[in-house]
């Protein structure tokens, strides 16, 4: 109970909350049977790595085009 | 006759009643036009209207299994605009509203290239004033460049269904090929309006200057008419699955560092648009059903998500997520819109957006494309990243803006509540929305696994971006310009042309003055021999220099007919 109260304290309410319904989602795998399009979706976790994973890229990359693409507000003013 | 009209036709000429409606009567009048087209809708499959003139058929309207699903979702758009905008007393608005969707829709029912055209033009100049409608300097600048693309797609149009009818004898149409001159062209016409990776520049450009109601017309109908047109002409041509696969994949990072919201929802109707290409690429009857479910589906949580911006622009009179936040508490309705919108967009089971991009994936999976199934994947949790958290988290959640607007006016929140209802409608009851699609389906998008896989993909995705924030990762948002595609007609060739210009100025400048030193040493050397070094002994005047001139003009021209 301690856990969850510092928990909720430290990450926020709905943050905690958002990471019970992953922990549930990756419990859930190993209730049924879980198959993708592909081989390689069967691999454990899959979709839920895929997911994180890809945020992470696209907002590193995003970040990392921001001194490529980013100008002043009023560039073609 | 009447019968015989094509849907829409009714609502294009019947706006021109509405500069003399009032108000409400405009309104009212509006709706009536919708009502009435979609009534066409029921006149069942063939071509009913076929115009002869000067021995050319142009089929006016025709309409099949393709068409039809299109047509019932622009009509909703439509009554949905209508009811989003009826707060505003500008006719002018009203006016481009309507005949924009009238014409979309009957451009829709054209069986042949050329009353396409004349359809896809007129789309092009009643949607232009729906941007200059955003009042402002750069609205207008946008506008300008919008038509000057949207006529030159018409123009590529007009060239391939000329060069067609000259090589086929007939202009219908159908399936083309981009192997000839004429399909390439008609292609190239279509890709520009679907926005294809570089010729997409003029939708995030335009799209988020025109008003809060123009911006919801506007993501509607032109470029699902593209994809509709796409569908119709070339399906299953390959090149469209890498195509598409583009268009889902660069948008994505554009997006996340976009600071204006509405421009982050049209770099997500690009890779949206995106989809539905691949999707027309694969050809097949179950991927074309998914291009249809995912634009159907798309111009409505779409449509809701910028009607939730549009809101918030017209009640706080900003769309940058730099300015916005905390509205939440003061726009509560229109944030569980916009909620559901975003929700809807990144495919959360239960949703429309789920059902229709299921048909996608699992026709990508068919055909074992898994290069571009992993890049739909990965643009899936991208989608989830700037539409489904940025659009609602930095306007209605993220920091206090210290704005404290009113909630959105009643009609707003009507419009974006048939909206909300019609997201969760079909994603709850896919059944009855499969039935509209081109094919029949046999198709079920809930099974533990395929559910259970979505969960995990957008859950984590969105845990990552709770990670991100939580741990201050993620950098604020600027008031900034990111570049685009349109970057290419607004800086590089003005630039270019501009420097080009001036070398050829300053080269031009350089050679006269050569010249006339060359010409006045030549005259200063026959000065010399004839005047300061008396070779010539005797006066010679101005007239004799003539002479001599004349004489050595004879001389070239001689030798030069000599030469040649």
């Amino acid at each position: 109970m301690m856990f969850f109260t510092k928990l909720i304290k430290n990450f926020g309410k709905i943050n905690s909350i958002v990471l019970f319904i992953c922990i549930i989602l990756l419990l859930l795998e190993f209730v049924g049977h879980r198959h993708g399009e592909f081989e390689i979706e069967n691999f454990l976790f899959f979709p839920a790595l895929f997911g994180y994973i890809s945020c992470i890229v696209i907002f590193k990359v995003g970040v990392a085009l921001r001194s490529i693409f980013m100008r002043d507000e009023d560039y073609y003013d | 006759m009447i019968n015989s009209l094509p849907p829409g036709f009714i609502m294009f000429i019947g706006a021109f009643l509405i500069p003399f409606l009032p108000k409400l009567g405009r309104q009212v009048y509006m709706i009536f036009l919708v009502i009435l087209s979609a009534f066409s809708l029921f006149n069942g499959f063939g071509t009913h209207l076929i115009i002869n003139v000067l021995d050319y058929d142009f089929i006016i309207n025709h309409s099949d299994n393709l068409s039809l699903p299109f047509a019932i979702v622009f009509h909703i758009a439509a009554f949905i605009t209508i009811i989003y905008g009826s707060h505003k007393d500008d006719w002018k608005e009203n006016l481009a509203v309507i005949s924009y969707a009238g014409a979309a829709i009957a451009a829709l029912h054209a069986g042949d290239l050329f009353t396409l055209f004349f359809w896809w033009e007129a789309t092009a100049f009643t949607s232009v004033f729906l941007i200059l409608g955003g009042n402002t300097s750069r609205a207008y600048r946008a506008a300008f460049r919008y038509i000057v693309i949207q006529v030159g797609s018409g123009m590529f149009l007009l060239a391939g269904a000329v060069l067609f009818l000259h090589s086929n004898g007939n202009a219908l149409l159908g399936q083309m090929s981009i192997d000839d001159t004429s399909g390439l062209l008609i292609f190239l016409a279509f890709g520009i309006k679907a926005a294809f990776p570089f010729l997409n520049g003029w939708l995030q450009d335009t799209y988020p200057e025109a008003s809060e109601v123009g911006t919801v017309a506007l993501s509607s109908f032109t470029t699902k008419l593209a994809i509709y047109a796409l569908a119709r002409s070339f399906a299953g041509t390959d090149i469209l699955i890498y195509i598409g696969a583009l268009m889902t994949f660069f948008p994505i990072f554009f997006a996340v560092i976009e600071n204006d919201l509405r421009r982050v929802l049209a770099y997500s109707l690009n890779n949206q648009l995106g989809f539905m290409v691949v999707a027309v690429g694969i050809g097949t009857e179950l991927a074309i059903n998914g291009a249809v479910a995912h634009a159907f589906a798309h111009i409505i949580y779409k449509g809701l998500l910028f009607m939730s911006m549009g809101a918030v622009l017209y009640r706080v009179g900003t769309c940058k997520a730099s300015e916005l936040g905390g509205l939440f508490k003061y726009m509560p309705i229109t944030a569980v819109c916009s909620i559901i919108g975003a929700i809807s967009i990144s495919a959360f089971p239960l949703f429309s957006g789920f059902v229709a991009k299921s048909l996608i994936m699992s026709s990508l999976g068919y055909e074992g494309l898994s290069f571009i199934y992993f890049m739909l994947l990965f643009a899936s949790a991208g989608v989830l990243h700037h539409s489904g958290i940025k659009i609602p988290f930095f306007a209605f959640f993220a920091h206090e803006s210290g704005h404290k607007p009113k909630e959105a006016p009643l009609n707003m929140i009507v419009a974006m509540a048939i909206g909300s209802a019609l997201c969760i409608l079909i994603g709850v009851f896919p059944s009855i929305f499969y039935q509209i699609l081109p094919y029949s389906v046999d198709y079920q998008p809930y099974d533990f696994s395929h559910v259970l896989s979505q969960l995990q993909l957008l859950t984590f995705a969105a845990f990552a971006f709770i990670c991100l924030w939580h741990f201050k990762i993620y950098p604020p948002e600027l008031n900034s310009t990111v570049l685009n595609s349109d970057w290419f007609y607004r800086r590089m060739f003005p630039a270019v042309i501009s420097n080009l210009v001036n070398g050829l100025k300053i080269l031009n400048e350089k050679f006269s003055l050569n010249c006339f030193k060359s010409f006045n040493s030549i005259k200063n050397f026959f000065h010399d021999i004839m005047f300061e070094n008396k070779v010539i002994d005797r006066e010679a005047g101005f007239d004799t220099q003539i002479v001599l001139q004349i004489f050595g003009i004879i001389v070239f021209i001689l030798i030069f007919l000599h030469i040649s």
